[in-house]
């Protein structure tokens, strides 16, 4: 790249941050919106499944199944509601009432006094997968104690196999979604704010006004990005803010490496919106444009809902395109576990890789749309 | 005034794809004029302007801009030439002074020297207000003027407008002309489109073009002379009905061109007695005078001969 001159660049980024200053609502978006996003959506998406309403029909009502419901109401997640005796649990399902259903049968205490084998029956809402999923996970453990509680004994199991949760011991679901909800807001307003500018310099013919002195295409790129990588970075750095004193998310890892991690993916944000922007040269669809590949892939693809290894193997590919996925992957390595710069050495190498690939993808386009 | 041409343009073609936006044309400018571009949108006007400010390369052909060519890139051109598009003159979000420094910037002039310069242009285009006055609170006029002065900041050789008075008052019109021979005054080329006829008629030179081609290129003057080498009649039928008159008159003998403008018609003759002969033959209460043909006449007669 011969001949880039920084003082050029300069007076672009300069102009730039003219433009921002004069313009209070891209301030506001820029710096309000994600502190706003992750607020609202730090409180509100919680994997952790609660309160579950548990419809029970206890056709036995003796002292074996009152322990089983206790059992069952004392573990925290499980909240009793008696069935009609004439309806059965089932009802209370189909209807919605309840999202599980314990069905003991009769005689289920004098078979366990007996020394025989009970079963008691366990219905479950299957309509909703996620919710089945965290209420299968707690059965085993209640299994357990009621097996100890109910037979008295303890049970002597060929092998057991315990759980211990590293970096996140309580599977507290807000340090996990919080760092990742910060990427994707982070990501989706650079790939917004940078499409906007250059393709306004399109539509309004000014670009043409530029090319007609000296300064060079990437000189161009360079002035632009600079302002808007340093509005999201301010943005990321409420973000972190809040993250840290509202949620309590943990910081185990370096801030130096996670700044870096945040600069990486800035830049590939950008890069995003640039070459957005040269490709559509419409404001309208520049914006529709950076809010489909801004917020889609990097909700479903990145693995900040859906882990990347149970995708199929075609999406796995598929995601190392996406910066998201590489930031998602750094950000909570080193947010929850403290990943060093040798653990992060993929997603850091990834990040600049794309962002390198993509700004040259525009800076091509650019250059021969000029022609 | 010196006649070395400034700007050389020979057998010079612009192809987009398919498309030839700008057909083997030739010309040359010298330093001092003011040399029009005339002609209707897509007759290639603002693609030779976008090329001679180093915007296009050329397909086929030479152009030397200032004594420059491309074999840079039009990098060197860009350099001494001016250039103020149609489209776009001022970011109106931010204020003079700070559009004259952006401008200042890219060319990476030395503050003093852009200082210099801004005094000396708003002395020339009698700007009088305040740097920090907002773009989006000037008349268009004005504004006009100023993007002209950002244009000019670095004392550019030659100096390229396309279309630089559509959409601003006709009074604004006059002042941004005569503020375009000060220029040239100064001994700067200035070059400009327009679709205004009065406006063509202030140009030294003007060249014609349609669909790419240059038709025709002369001063206001001689464009005339040679496309109308008799006399021209304006008629006036004075409500009368013009009909039956007007197929006569268009069968007459060394008639040359007859063309409606309003509710009078303008005859052009081979001479003067085809003249009389042709207009001896209307109503009493139709009139008949003797005038100059316009460059509108011009512009019809060679465009439709063009056609022909």
């Amino acid at each position: 790249m011969n001949g880039f001159n920084i003082h050029r660049a300069y007076s672009i980024a300069r102009k730039e941050v003219m433009h921002i200053l004069r313009d209070p609502f891209t301030l506001a978006l820029a710096l309000g919106l994600p502190v706003m996003l992750v607020t609202f959506f730090g409180f509100a998406i919680d994997y952790e499944v609660k309160n579950i309403k548990l419809a029970v029909s206890d056709r036995d009502n003796g002292p074996a199944s009152r322990r089983l419901k206790e059992i069952f109401s004392s573990s925290g997640y499980f909240h009793l509601v008696e069935s009609d005796p004439g309806a059965g649990p089932v009802a209370l399902v189909d209807s919605g009432r309840a999202a599980a259903a314990l069905y003991i049968e009769p005689g289920f205490s004098k078979k366990i006094k007996g020394g025989g084998s009970v079963e008691a029956q366990f219905v479950l809402d299957g309509s909703d997968n996620s919710k089945a999923g965290a209420i299968m996970g707690y059965l085993p453990g209640i299994q357990r104690s009621a097996l100890s509680k109910l037979a008295g004994t303890q049970v002597r199991e060929p092998f057991s196999v315990e759980t211990r949760f590293l970096y996140n011991p309580e599977l507290n679901s807000r340090w996990f979604t919080v760092p990742g909800l910060a990427a994707i807001i982070i990501g989706l307003l650079a790939i917004l704010l940078t499409a906007m500018t250059v393709a306004r310099e399109w539509e309004n013919g000014s670009m043409e006004l530029l090319l007609s002195t000296p300064v060079r295409p990437l000189e161009i790129m360079a002035g632009k990005l600079a302002p808007y990588g340093a509005l999201v970075l301010a943005g990321v750095f409420f973000v972190y803010l809040l993250s840290r004193l509202v949620f309590g998310v943990p910081f185990a890892g370096s801030h130096l490496l996670y700044l870096a991690a945040c600069l990486l993916f800035v830049t590939a944000a950008l890069s995003q919106g640039l070459l957005i922007s040269v490709v559509t040269r419409q404001q309208q669809i520049a914006m529709q444009f950076g809010m489909i590949t801004g917020l889609l892939p990097s909700m479903l693809l990145s693995g900040f809902i859906f882990p990347v290894e149970s995708m199929p193997r075609f999406f796995q590919y598929l995601t190392m395109l996406l910066p998201p996925r590489w930031f998602m992957a750094a950000a909570r390595g080193i947010t929850l576990k403290g990943a060093d710069l040798g653990e992060l050495a993929v997603p850091f190498l990834a990040l600049g890789l794309l962002s390198a690939g993509m700004l040259t993808l525009a800076l091509i386009k650019f250059k021969t749309d000029l022609e | 005034m010196n006649p070395a041409p400034v700007l050389e343009v020979r057998d010079l073609s612009i192809k987009f794809g398919d498309f030839t936006a700008v057909d083997n044309i030739s010309f040359s400018v010298n330093r001092g004029e003011i040399f029009g571009f005339l002609g209707a949108n897509g007759a290639g006007k603002t693609t030779t302007i976008r090329m001679l400010c180093g915007l296009l390369e050329p397909t086929s052909g030479s152009a030397l801009v200032g004594g420059l060519g491309f074999e840079d890139g039009g990098k060197g051109i860009k350099k001494i030439v001016g250039y103020m598009s149609q489209k776009f003159t001022l970011y109106n979000d931010l204020t003079v002074g700070e559009n004259l420094d952006f401008a200042a910037g890219l060319r990476k002039l030395e503050p003093a020297y852009a200082k210099k310069r801004r005094k000396e242009l708003f002395e020339l285009i009698g700007f009088a207000r305040p740097l920090s006055t907002m773009v989006a609170s000037l008349p268009g006029g004005v504004k006009q003027e100023l993007a002209l002065a950002a244009a000019m900041l670095h004392d550019p050789e030659i100096v390229f407008l396309d279309e630089p008075t559509s959409g601003v008052a006709p009074s604004s019109r006059a002042r941004f002309w005569s503020l375009i021979r000060r220029i040239t005054g100064l001994g700067k080329t200035v070059i400009v489109t327009t679709h205004y006829m009065d406006e063509a008629e202030q140009c030294g030179r003007i060249a014609l073009m349609r669909t790419g081609r240059l038709i025709a290129l002369d001063s206001p003057a001689e464009l005339k002379r040679t496309a109308f080498p008799g006399p021209m009649a304006e008629i006036d039928f004075k409500g009368g009905d013009a009909a039956a008159f007007i197929s006569g008159l268009a069968k007459a003998a060394g008639l040359l061109e007859l063309s409606p403008h309003g509710m009078r018609w303008h005859a052009a003759f081979r001479d003067k007695a085809a003249m009389d002969a042709a207009l001896s033959a209307l109503p009493r209460s139709a009139s008949a005078g003797l005038i100059q043909p316009s460059l509108e006449d011009v512009f019809i007669r060679l465009i439709e001969g063009a056609e022909r």
